[in-house]
């Protein structure tokens, strides 16, 4: 299993080593790694800095900056809450409070570890919808914290 | 039984609405079929179904599943023509919008799409940047430069490459026009770059898509996919490479040097101008960085005349303007209309009084880096020179209402914050000043702020605004600075 999934992260480099006359593309290359594996573990920097000819602290830079690439693998859900400026008039960090109570409620749960994980984001782009939540690629507007539990229960 | 041919809007906010659930539900019935076109941008009627008649299309608001039975028998439907929120606004950019389906290259063309490039190619170079000229096209991501400059630029420097960059780091909380063309009207952004790319003579193009539009970057991969196999990508019959690129989470990177760095592959930190991107971008070559909306824009101009262009709008602000409404109003939308509108004006028109139970605060223009208005000044006509004289931006269009229990103490604590956790480091005032910003007002809601703080903040304003290389520094002290010139008693109650 081990061996199989270095092959498979070796072969996902791989695709990101730059051709000639081509400069490396450190984000594209995490953003690559980071679409197959879900995060970038910060122990692969070595070996991403190698196949990209750069060095680790530039690949440690990058990874640093954009908020979207993540060290550790998130929950099986990822819920992001938009904090943007409609939202926020709309009452958006209500919706967060009731998907932390939420979250809380089920925390002693062992089967409920690592099923969600909740971040605020900037602005989702639906502020004529909003407050806004975004379960994975899927966003709901309009969300009402009474709407919280029958939006996360399904989701197991 | 027969079917009927009906319409609902396949974009991310009409679905976040409903409207998918109504089209699952709705999948399996026999007697409609759902043809999925772009948005109206009448978000509030969403999901609207549509359906044609005799006398052009009626709409049916905020449909619900059983609502199926009314809308085959056509009973209860309002005439699209006479929906107010659309009938008032001017459509050019925005024209296609509700009507057609997003990917559907046959129905852009038969709606006048490409026009636009056909007119251009029969263009010099220097007659299409002449006709952007005369139409006063001021870019539409926030700095308002004269497009033709960029261009003229672009185009007098020998090089054997240059770049087409589109700008789809809609990063402006309260903005959502860019988002809504790419998903909405794709081929009208890849029409615009081409005729950028042969105005400058570029072979190679990026659209630069924040990670958050994940539907966009589909839609734009789809809409490359089939322009290219229509053979309309190519410039000067070298074929144009389009490309989309998906950004990473990074406000900063909407900034247009940051962007190419971003672009390359780097930390997106802001660099210092010049040299401007048009003359040394991309990879050290000629590039124009264009907002989505401005490319957009273009077709139009290209098709009907630079004069056309210039003849709407006011002395200063040429053409129409895309604001999207947000925050506590009854009608967020999106909502095209010349420029010169004041704001009370686009309010009453357009946002339909204040959403149930709020009563008017205070409205920000131009995201997270736009200055707040009180209810005393909403009398500002909606146009650069306007904005500016009154030091404030127009930035993408985005307009937010705010209503009676929005704390202002919150919000310009929540807007230094933005800008501390955003700041690309590069310039001090920002990267520290931002934080310190964001301890002072924290001291105040805490109940421990005293007078001095309101000078210390302001002081600390002044010198970000003087200091900082972009517009992330320079103007993140304005929507904290015009919350307390006008709330001050929110501000002063709570000191210690």
């Amino acid at each position: 299993m081990t061996i199989r999934y270095k092959d498979r992260f070796a072969e996902i480099l791989e695709t990101c080593r730059p051709a000639w006359p081509d400069n490396p593309n450190i984000l594209k290359a995490l953003l690559a790694v980071q679409s197959a594996r879900g995060y970038v573990p910060t122990n692969a920097i070595p070996q991403i800095a190698q196949v990209l000819g750069v060095t680790d602290a530039q690949v440690a830079g990058v990874l640093s900056y954009y908020s979207d690439l993540r060290t550790q693998p998130p929950g099986r859900h990822l819920i992001r809450v938009c904090m943007g400026e409609s939202c926020m008039a709309n009452h958006g960090a209500r919706v967060f409070r009731a998907i932390q109570d939420y979250i809380r409620m089920t925390a002693g749960d062992p089967t409920q570890a690592e099923r969600f994980t909740v971040e605020q984001m900037s602005c989702a782009g639906n502020c004529a919808v909003s407050p806004t939540i975004m379960i994975g690629e899927d966003l709901h507007g309009g969300v009402d914290p009474s709407d919280v539990p029958l939006l996360l229960e399904p989701l197991s | 039984m027969k079917t009927i041919r009906c319409y609902l809007a396949d974009d991310t906010s009409s679905r976040a609405a409903g409207a998918e659930r109504l089209a699952d539900t709705w999948s399996e019935r026999q007697e409609i079929q759902l043809i999925r076109t772009s948005s109206r941008g009448a978000f509030f009627l969403e999901p609207m179904v549509e359906r044609e008649t005799p006398n052009g299309r009626e709409a049916w608001f905020n449909v619900a599943p059983n609502d199926l039975p009314r809308v085959v028998a056509g009973v209860g439907g309002t005439p699209v023509a006479g929906i107010p929120f659309l009938q008032q606004q001017t459509r050019f950019t925005f024209a296609n919008f509700g009507i057609t389906e997003p990917l559907a290259l046959d129905e852009y063309h038969t709606r006048g799409g490409l026009k636009g490039l056909a007119a251009a190619r029969s263009l010099s170079p220097e007659a299409i940047v002449e006709e952007l000229r005369i139409s006063r096209l001021r870019g539409r991501g926030g700095a308002a430069f004269p497009v033709w400059k960029k261009w003229q630029v672009a185009q007098q420097i020998r090089s054997e490459q240059k770049y087409v960059v589109a700008n789809a780091d809609e990063g402006d909380a309260g903005t959502y026009c860019d988002r809504m063309i790419m998903e909405g009207d794709p081929f009208r952004l890849i029409e615009g770059m081409m005729i950028c790319a042969r105005a400058i003579g570029a072979t190679r193009g990026y659209i630069y898509c924040r990670y958050e539009y994940p539907a966009a970057a589909r839609a734009m991969r789809f809409a490359i996919q089939k322009a290219r196999e229509a053979d309309l990508l190519d410039c000067d019959d070298d074929p144009f490479d389009l490309e989309v690129v998906s950004g990473a989470g990074s406000y900063v990177c909407g900034e247009e040097t940051a962007l190419l760095e971003s672009l390359e592959g780097r930390r997106g930190v802001v660099l210092a101008k010049p040299p401007y991107p048009s003359e040394s971008g991309l990879h050290g070559k000629p590039t124009i960085v264009s907002n989505v909306l401005t490319f957009a824009t273009i077709p139009n101009i290209l098709a009907n005349g630079g004069a056309w262009h210039a003849s709407l709008g006011t002395e200063g602000s040429r053409g129409t303007m895309a604001v999207q409404l947000g925050g506590r109003v009854k009608q967020p939308g999106l909502i095209e209309i010349p420029f010169g509108l004041t704001l009370q004006d686009v309010l009453d028109r357009f946002g339909g009084g204040m959403a149930a139970g709020s009563r008017f605060k205070a409205v920000q223009v131009g995201g997270p880096l736009g200055s707040l208005f009180p209810e005393s000044q909403l009398d500002i006509p909606i146009c650069y020179d306007a904005f500016a004289e009154a030091g404030a931006i127009l930035g993408h269009g985005g307009i937010v209402v705010y209503d009676h229990e929005t704390d202002m103490v919150e919000l310009a604590r929540h807007f230094m914050a933005f800008t501390a956790d955003e700041s690309c480091g590069k310039c001090t005032p920002c990267r520290i000043g931002s934080v310190r910003g964001r301890e002072i007002l924290e001291r105040i809601q805490r109940g421990q702020g005293t007078a001095e703080d309101l000078f210390l903040l302001s002081d600390l304003g002044e010198t970000m605004k003087a200091t900082s290389l972009c517009a992330l520094g320079g103007r993140a002290p304005y929507p904290v600075l015009t919350a307390i010139e006008h709330f001050p008693g929110e501000f002063v109650r709570r000191q210690g």
